[in-house]
């Protein structure tokens, strides 16, 4: 399968890379053909630009060739992975930012000439996964809404027609842990990205 | 009251930008002292940089290029967030603003043994958000309305205990006609003159 995983935290040191390590040894060792987009390490912007946002209605709503090279990626997947550290609930501005440049009309969805209703464009996609860590407990990230995941496994899942599977690992209390909860962890990730089919 | 309003739309042309007029107009008739931060417009850089990562547990002192973001969030008493609903939620500007200024020393304090954030932005008793979504009612119900929960749980947590939200949203944006979006704006200012 054709595996596309998004990636977003700052310092290369982190947990957060070890996790995008065992996510992407899973996936090979399960023979799937997988791609890494690392947000920080190409420098991505923050933002939706204004010419990008005046463009977006338009029929050509792309003018940044890393975002078409994106598109094509996603065009591509069959399952779509996104490992990052929550932060306020939710994914960090990067990961947003990629969202928002990348999951244009043509690519996420199209709108119906005649009703100008929205029709699904991501309709390939199998699989949406998420793999993150929260600073707070469990019975926290449940009261606070875990906003990322719903951003993921909602908003993002509506644009699949509603078909795509969803999975999510998760880490709780990050900052309480064990070095062996760390790494049940990642083993963790490392298999469940190994036995995807 | 002290009242810093925070808008990201990057289309000063924009309907987004419109409301942000009417805000104004609004908290101006009553009167309130008022900030502005225009995200887009003064360039403010939503990413987390690597450097400030690692000082995530830094004193604000440390971080001397936000003092002036640190502010603005300690001495107003509501928080007014102007901005687009994208993919559910606030844009990725604003998301960076919420990431990179709701800092420890500021909005949180992570005490020894602490499992949890101790929060300590109690001089926020308002958060108030006008946005606009691009789809229907029931499309952004069945998305789950993640920006919603961030303004008034995640945040909200953060502040005062008896802090007060709001969601002031126009839906359907996309298919809406210019009296509905007039009749929007008229409701924008009288729920910020009223504030």
């Amino acid at each position: 399968m054709k595996v596309l995983v998004i990636h977003a935290h700052p310092d290369d040191q982190s947990f957060s890379h070890t996790l995008l390590a065992a996510t992407v040894d899973g996936l090979q060792r399960g023979g799937h053909d997988t791609t890494v987009i690392d947000l920080c390490a190409i420098d991505y912007p923050g933002a939706l630009s204004a010419d990008e946002w005046r463009a977006y209605e338009s029929d050509s709503p792309v003018s940044d060739p890393i975002v078409a090279e994106h598109i094509a990626l996603v065009r591509e997947a069959e399952a779509l992975v996104f490992v990052y550290p929550t932060w306020w609930s939710s994914v960090p501005a990067v990961m947003k930012a990629w969202l928002e440049r990348t999951m244009v009309k043509g690519l996420a969805f199209d709108l119906d000439p005649r009703t100008r209703a929205i029709v699904p464009g991501l309709t390939h996609i199998r699989h949406l996964i998420g793999v993150t860590t929260y600073g707070s407990p469990w019975w926290y990230v449940k009261l606070v809404n875990d906003n990322g995941r719903r951003t993921i496994t909602r908003t993002l899942r509506l644009s699949t027609g509603g078909k795509a599977s969803t999975t999510w690992l998760a880490l709780y209390a990050l900052d309480g842990l064990h070095e062996s909860d760390r790494s049940n962890f990642v083993e963790h990730v490392r298999a469940t990205m190994k036995d995807l089919s | 009251m002290k009242v810093l309003v925070v808008y990201a739309h990057p289309d000063s042309a924009s309907f987004n930008h419109a409301v942000l007029d009417e805000v104004l107009a609004g908290l101006q008739s009553a009167r309130h002292e008022v900030r502005v931060r225009d995200l887009y417009a003064e360039g403010f850089e939503p990413r987390l940089s690597r450097e400030e990562k690692r000082a995530h547990l830094s004193p604000p002192e440390s971080k001397p290029q936000l003092a002036e973001h640190f502010a603005d969030l300690r001495w107003c008493d509501a928080l007014v967030l102007v901005h687009p609903t994208w993919w559910g939620a606030q844009p990725a500007m604003l998301k960076g603003w919420i990431d990179r200024v709701w800092a420890r020393g500021v909005a949180w304090e992570l005490p020894d043994g602490a499992k949890r954030l101790k929060p300590i932005l109690h001089n926020v008793r308002r958060i108030v958000t006008f946005t606009t979504h691009g789809s229907p009612w029931r499309i952004n119900a069945l998305q789950g309305v993640p920006g919603r929960r961030i303004a008034n749980r995640s945040l909200r947590v953060i502040c005062h205990p008896l802090c007060r939200t709001r969601w002031i949203a126009m839906y359907g944006i996309d298919a809406s006609t210019p009296d509905q979006r007039a009749r929007h704006l008229r409701r924008v200012r009288r729920v910020a003159s009223r504030l």
